[in-house]
C-alpha cells in the first residue's frame, strides 16, 4: 500500500475513531457518578458551580406586591397539624379538650381562625389520617418489596430516635440560648468580607454544597412561636442579623426514584451536621449562633432567605431551585450577629423557565401545584404561585414507602435537577443567557417529547396508581437483587 | 462540567490526532475523486461533522444517564435530519 492511500484509509478510521470517542466519552459522561453535583465530589470542585456573578441583581426576583407580612406558625403546615392533632388525641401540652364532633366552631384559637378561613384544610387534615391508616395497613404488602429503602430511610433518621439530636435545641430566650458557649474572648475580626469569606470556606469543609449569606429581614421570622420558648408573639431578636445558608441535595440516585424509593431524611441528617458544627463553630470564635434545621426546627423561613443569599430562585413548585441543584436543593441555616457581607440575589432566568414548563405541576400526583402563567396570588405581600400544601401532606400519606413520609416528585421531575454534566450545563448556561427565551422553549420542547414521565396519578399505590417512580431505582436500593423475597 | 484525570489531556489530544488525520485522508479523497475544494465546502464539512458528533455526544450521554428512550428519541428525529443534510451535503460538494 502507497502512502497516499494508507493515509487516505487511516483518515476513514481515524474519524470513525474519534466519533466513537465522542459516543463512548459521552456515554461515560451521562453514566458517571461523579457528574452528580455536591454528592460523591468534594465540596471544593469549582468545576460543579454556576458562576452567579453575570446574573447578580440588587432585587431579588421574588414580587413584592403589598406590605410583607411574618408567616404566623399555623400558616405552617406541620405545625398547624401536630396542633390539631394533639387536640385529637387529646394530648395538648395546655390541657385543651376537643373532639371531632365540635367541628370548626369548637376549636381554641389560632385554630378555629385558620380553618374558619380556609375550611378545605380541616376536611384534608381528616383525609390524610385516612389516607395514613390505609398507608401503614398496606405496608405489610410492601415491606419486603421496599425493605431497603425502608432501612436506608431510617438510618437517615436515626438522629430523631436519639437521645441527645444534634445540634442541640435550644432552651430559653434566644438572647440567652443563642449565647450559650460563646466563646468570651474572641479575637478582632479583620473585616465583615473576611468573617463571610472564612464562614463560607468553613461551612463548604463541613460538607455544604451551596452557601451565601442573607441579611434576615422580619418578614422570614416565624411569628407565633419560638424554639426555647414556647407559643409567643415575638419582636425579631436583635442579634439575628445574618443568616449563612447551606444548601444540599439529596444522594442523585434515590431522588430521581421518587416517591416510592426516596427519603428526605438524607439531606436533612447531613444537614442536621453541617449546621450544629457552623453554631459550634461561630460561638467558638466569639459569636452568637443558632440553628435553623430540619425536619421542623426552624424560627426562619428558608426560601426566601435562600433567594436573598443569591443561591437560586423560587419555583412554581414553592421552593428554592438552584442552578446547580435545581430542585433537588434542601436548605438550612445559622443565625448569628457575626459580622458578614451579604451576598447579593440572582436572576438567573428560573423563574421565567418556571412559567414556561409546568412539568411539576403536570405531574404533581395531588394537583396541589398551580397551572397559572404567572404567579396571581399575593400571600404575606408577596405575589406567587399558591401551593395547597393540604393536598400534598394527603398525597405523602397515600404513597407505598411508609416511613419516608414524602413526595417530592416535584423536585425531581424539575429540569434544573439534572446532572452536571455538559448536555445539562450547556442548557442552563445557554438559558441563563438568552434574553429572546428561544433556548428554553427549544429544551423545553425536548424535554417533554424525548423523555417520559409516567403521569401523576401512576405515583400512588393501586388502585389511584402503580407505584411507579421518575427515574429507574439503582441496584443498592432493590431489595430482590440482594434478598430472596 | 469535566472531572480531571490524568488521562483526560491525553484523550483530547488523541481526539485532536485522530481529526487531523481524518480531514487529511479527506484531502487526498477528494483530490483522487477529481473533486475540486473550497473553503466553504471544507467549512460545510466541519459544520456538518460537529452536528453528528454532537448528535451521537447527547444520544449516548442521555443513555448514559438510564434515558435510553430518550436517547433513541433524539437520535432519531435528529440522525434524519442529519441524514438528509449529509446527502444534501455531497451533492453540493460532489459538484465538479
Amino acid at each position: 500500500m502507497d502512502r497516499r492511500k494508507f493515509i487516505k484509509y487511516a483518515g476513514l478510521a481515524s474519524g470513525s475513531l474519534a466519533l466513537a470517542g465522542v459516543s463512548a466519552g459521552s456515554f461515560m459522561a451521562g453514566r458517571s457518578k461523579d457528574s452528580y453535583t455536591g454528592w460523591g465530589r468534594t465540596p471544593y470542585g469549582k468545576d460543579q458551580f454556576f458562576n452567579r456573578v453575570p446574573f447578580l441583581v440588587e432585587k431579588p426576583t421574588y414580587q413584592v406586591a403589598g406590605k410583607p407580612e411574618r408567616i404566623t406558625y399555623i400558616e405552617n403546615i406541620f405545625r398547624r397539624n401536630a396542633e390539631l392533632y394533639r387536640l385529637l388525641i387529646n394530648r395538648h401540652p395546655e390541657g385543651l379538650k376537643w373532639d371531632k364532633s365540635q367541628g370548626i366552631e369548637g376549636l381554641p384559637e389560632p385554630l378555629k381562625t385558620y380553618y374558619t378561613n380556609h375550611p378545605s384544610a380541616f376536611k384534608e387534615f381528616f383525609r390524610a389520617r385516612e389516607k395514613s391508616k390505609k398507608q401503614r395497613a398496606n405496608w405489610e404488602k410492601y415491606k419486603d418489596k421496599y425493605h431497603l429503602a425502608e432501612a436506608w430511610s431510617r438510618a437517615h433518621s436515626s438522629f430523631l430516635r436519639g437521645p441527645a439530636p444534634f445540634p442541640v435545641e435550644p432552651t430559653g430566650p434566644p438572647e440567652e440560648a443563642d449565647y450559650k458557649g460563646v466563646n468570651p474572648n474572641p479575637l478582632p475580626l479583620k473585616s465583615s468580607e473576611h468573617g463571610s469569606k472564612l464562614i463560607k470556606k468553613i461551612a463548604h469543609s463541613f460538607g455544604a454544597t451551596l452557601t451565601g449569606i442573607a441579611k434576615i429581614k422580619k418578614e422570614w421570622v416565624y411569628q407565633g412561636t419560638l424554639r426555647g420558648v414556647g407559643q409567643v408573639d415575638f419582636e425579631v431578636p436583635k442579634h439575628w442579623k445574618y443568616a449563612v445558608m447551606i444548601a444540599i441535595p439529596h444522594e442523585w440516585e434515590s431522588f430521581y426514584t421518587n416517591p416510592v424509593y426516596g427519603t428526605s431524611y438524607d439531606a436533612y441528617s447531613l444537614l442536621r451536621f453541617i449546621s450544629g458544627k457552623l453554631e459550634v463553630f461561630i460561638k467558638e470564635i466569639g459569636y452568637s449562633a443558632r440553628s435553623h434545621v430540619p425536619p421542623g426546627q426552624y424560627d426562619l423561613v428558608m426560601p426566601p432567605l435562600g433567594i436573598d443569599a443569591g443561591l437560586g430562585e423560587l419555583g412554581r413548585n414553592g421552593i428554592l431551585i438552584t442552578p446547580e441543584l435545581g430542585g433537588n436543593t434542601r436548605l438550612a441555616a445559622v443565625s448569628t450577629d457575626m459580622p458578614l457581607l451579604e451576598d447579593k440575589p440572582i436572576d438567573a432566568g428560573i423563574n421565567k423557565f418556571c412559567k414556561k414548563c409546568k412539568i411539576c405541576a403536570d405531574e404533581c400526583p395531588s394537583g396541589s401545584i398551580s397551572f397559572d402563567d404567572a404567579p396571581k396570588h399575593v400571600i404575606r405581600g408577596f405575589k406567587r404561585w399558591e401551593i395547597d400544601q393540604d393536598k400534598c401532606y394527603t398525597v405523602w400519606n397515600s404513597v407505598a414507602t411508609s416511613h419516608a413520609k414524602g413526595c417530592r416528585i416535584c423536585l425531581a421531575v424539575c429540569p434544573y435537577s439534572r446532572k452536571n454534566n455538559w448536555i445539562h450545563t450547556f442548557a442552563r448556561e445557554a438559558d441563563s443567557r438568552d434574553p429572546t427565551g428561544l433556548t428554553s422553549k427549544a429544551m423545553l420542547e425536548m424535554q417533554k417529547n424525548l423523555f417520559d414521565y409516567p403521569g401523576a396519578n401512576e405515583y400512588l399505590p393501586p388502585p389511584d396508581g402503580n407505584n411507579k417512580t421518575f427515574g429507574k431505582p439503582p441496584d443498592w436500593l432493590l431489595t430482590e437483587e440482594w434478598f430472596d423475597i | 462540567m469535566f472531572q480531571y484525570s490524568m488521562m483526560q489531556p491525553v484523550i483530547w489530544m488523541l481526539t485532536g490526532l485522530l481529526t487531523a488525520i481524518f480531514f487529511l485522508g479527506m484531502r487526498y479523497w477528494f483530490q483522487d475523486l477529481k473533486i475540486k475544494m473550497h473553503w466553504w465546502k471544507w467549512l460545510l464539512i466541519v459544520v456538518w461533522i460537529t452536528m453528528l458528533a454532537l448528535t451521537l455526544g447527547v444520544t449516548f450521554t442521555l443513555i448514559g444517564e438510564n434515558e435510553s428512550k430518550a436517547g433513541i428519541r433524539f437520535v432519531l428525529f435528529f440522525g434524519l435530519i442529519i441524514l438528509l443534510t449529509g446527502g444534501g451535503l455531497w451533492k453540493i460538494i460532489a459538484k465538479k
